[in-house]
């Protein structure tokens, strides 16, 4: 409890209050903005970290993390075009309410449970994160290496699209982390003896590619799309105490939902807020008002987004595996400062740990306050012409990934990478597994050439040992679950056509 | 397709990946066996470029079914799409970085040209874009120089 009180003190005090401050007001502002992303900001903001101290780095970005996932709300309900992908439950009651005149009371209800649903799933943060690393402390390398392994397999069995293309992705982002020096043999491999590929593809001009670059291409194919919108007036904004009584048990439901799906590795935002959602949709007394503009609806989506936030901080503070995409950026920025994500974390780096915890609190409470006094500002900005836009975040892709070594080479990956990126959406190729193998498989390899090299190259502690066997058998669950219900569902469409 | 992606694009992208793996995989073939670890280098990439590979040609075969059926259905947008106007500025972008690596100029003279040129041309040229593209690029060129090299201190490419 002293390391909370201690970085809740410092981020109380002038400079990392205003960075606080400054990350929550960015995320709402780009969470707001149709077509960029959280992820895209905190990659864009990662190269101008080098020059902070770790902690003020940790808490900006994870001010950004909060405020965006928040800020596409207002999008959502204005334009019918969900300004972040979590957003999208948020589109089918939000966009309906507003068009019906009560635009204040749908960003009202979503600001109101985006709040509680981030302070549930901060107090699951703070309880479940320190209990947890403990326990990941006892892993051994199979343990661990079993672990990412079932991570891997889930985040493609959830993703968007179908699993052989989530696989496909999260396998190409471990072999995009190849190249490079061998950490256990120290020899260069995959280089084509390029001496640039000797230090690996960096995290940071791949992230802004993938993200950013591709995002932008994609942006501009889209220009000429039209946005039927609402005007905005602040009536309604302040939940009531009877808005608050009424929706109670759905704003518990929902935020328990969020935080729960957010500690499940590598599953996002959007994952929590579609269950959440669709519960509520099945236990609410008014099902047929679900996508007419119901409150519960809104309430359910927004809750369960914003309580992914602190869920998904649980496996990155406890065992260093993200629980998002933005976990994954996140665990790239630790590296960047030389901290390395890990159960070990809260023994290393306790102050970098209680203060992702601290800002996790006060970019909710932060988010809240900015959120009902400027959304009537904020929402002017979804008119910004992205005709002009796009191009000078191109300019700041540039400038960020060359700022990380003063190198092009560094540039060029980043723009090879936006084209990858660009190419697996078109192909409907999910990216959150690519970047997640991407970060975790220097890990899982690590982990079991260890593992091997204890045992003299026997695999056998994988399959006797209750953790990995666990860990094995839920990764060929969620390996043959999809590819059932699959067959299944093809089964009964052909009996019904016959 | 089922996820609602085109089939030829599904082909195309798959058999890009076919590429990059295949040449992965002889470029691993060229690693020494492990001398002091029972694994050594070449397994992993080996395996996972194969599974690649191997997913790649069941959505392959996947789309090719699709299309042999005739069940491949185009998904029109609801407003034409600008791809050309993407790969413009994606070409432009290659133009910008290649004349700062060839350091031809500095940073903020080729950003502020690279910004008029680029909102100008997303903009299809309209007269009252035209200054405000300018004015950005103006903007955006010397100000990100000031701030990256006097605030970050970063150097930026100089001409």
């Amino acid at each position: 409890m002293d390391g909370l009180l201690g970085a809740l003190g410092l981020l109380l005090t002038p400079w990392p209050f205003f960075l606080a401050l400054l990350g929550t007001a960015l995320g709402i502002i780009v969470g707001a903005i149709p077509g960029l992303t959280g992820a895209m900001l905190i990659a864009l903001t990662l190269p101008l970290t080098f020059y902070m101290q770790p902690v003020h780095a940790v808490i900006l970005l994870v001010s950004m993390y909060v405020g965006s996932i928040s800020g596409g709300l207002i999008t959502a309900t204005l334009l019918r075009m969900p300004g972040t992908p979590a957003s999208v439950m948020t589109t089918f009651d939000g966009y309906p309410m507003a068009r019906a005149g009560r635009p204040g009371r749908a960003l009202g209800l979503g600001i109101g449970a985006s709040f509680v649903g981030g302070m549930i799933s901060w107090v699951a943060l703070l309880l479940l994160a320190k209990p947890l690393s403990i326990i990941a402390t006892r892993f051994g390398p199979f343990e661990y290496f079993t672990l990412i392994l079932m991570a891997m397999v889930l985040i493609a069995s959830v993703s968007q699209g179908s699993l052989v293309k989530g696989l496909i992705s999260g396998f190409l982002g471990m072999l995009v982390s190849m190249p490079g020096v061998d950490p256990s043999t120290g020899a260069p491999r995959l280089t084509w003896d390029y001496y640039m590929l000797n230090s690996g593809l960096k995290l940071l001009p791949v992230l802004i590619g993938v993200f950013a670059v591709s995002q932008i291409m994609a942006d501009i194919i889209d220009l000429n799309r039209k946005t039927e919108r609402v005007e905005m007036s602040g009536r309604g904004l302040l939940m009531s105490l009877r808005d608050w009584k009424d929706q109670a048990f759905n704003l518990i439901r929902s935020s328990v939902i969020g935080t729960w799906v957010g500690i499940l590795p590598g599953v996002g935002a959007s994952i929590g807020s579609v269950l959440a959602y669709t519960v509520a949709k099945n236990m609410s007394k008014t099902p047929q008002k679900f996508g007419r503009g119901s409150e519960e609806g809104i309430v359910a989506s927004e809750a369960a987004n914003n309580a992914t936030v602190g869920g998904a901080l649980i496996p990155l503070i406890a065992m260093g595996i993200p629980g998002s995409v933005i976990d994954a950026i996140l665990i790239g920025a630790l590296m960047i400062h030389s901290i390395q994500p890990g159960p070990t974390l809260f023994l290393t780096n306790a102050d970098v740990v209680w203060a992702m915890i601290a800002a996790c609190l006060v970019s909710t409470v932060l988010m809240f306050v900015l959120m009902t006094c400027t959304v009537g500002y904020i929402s002017r900005l979804m008119y910004l012409p992205r005709a002009m836009m796009l191009p000078v975040i191109m300019v700041f892709c540039v400038v960020g990934t060359y700022a990380l070594d003063n190198t092009m080479f560094d540039v060029w990956v980043m723009l090879g990478f936006g084209v990858l990126g660009f190419m697996l959406e078109r192909a409907k190729m999910p990216l959150g597994p690519f970047v997640i193998g991407f970060v975790l498989a220097p890990l899982a390899e690590a982990k079991l050439r260890s593992g091997l090299m204890m045992t003299a190259g026997s695999l056998e502690p994988m399959f006797t040992r209750p953790l990995p066997v666990l860990f094995l058998l839920i990764a060929l669950a969620l390996l043959v679950w999809p590819l059932y219900s699959d067959w299944k569902r093809n089964r009964t469409v052909d009996d019904t056509v016959e | 397709m089922p996820d609602g992606s085109n089939p030829r694009v599904d082909i195309g992208v798959c058999l890009f990946l076919i590429v990059i793996c295949c040449a992965l995989l002889v470029e691993a073939a060229k690693l020494p066996p492990g001398s002091f670890e029972p694994l050594g280098s070449a397994p992993i990439p080996r395996a996972t470029a194969g599974l690649i590979i191997f997913l790649c040609l069941l959505v392959v075969g996947r789309a090719a079914l699709v299309m042999w059926r005739g069940q491949a259905s185009a998904a029109e947008a609801p407003y034409p799409p600008r791809r050309l106007d993407a790969a413009v500025l994606f070409g432009l972008t290659v133009l910008y970085v290649l004349l700062m690596a060839q350091r031809v100029a500095g940073f903020a003279p080729i950003t502020a040209l690279f910004l008029f040129v680029a909102i100008a041309f997303l903009t299809r040229f309209a007269p009252r874009s035209l200054p405000v593209a300018a004015l950005i690029g103006v903007i955006m060129g010397w100000g990100c120089q000031y701030v990256f090299t006097q605030v970050f201190v970063v150097d930026l490419p100089a001409g």
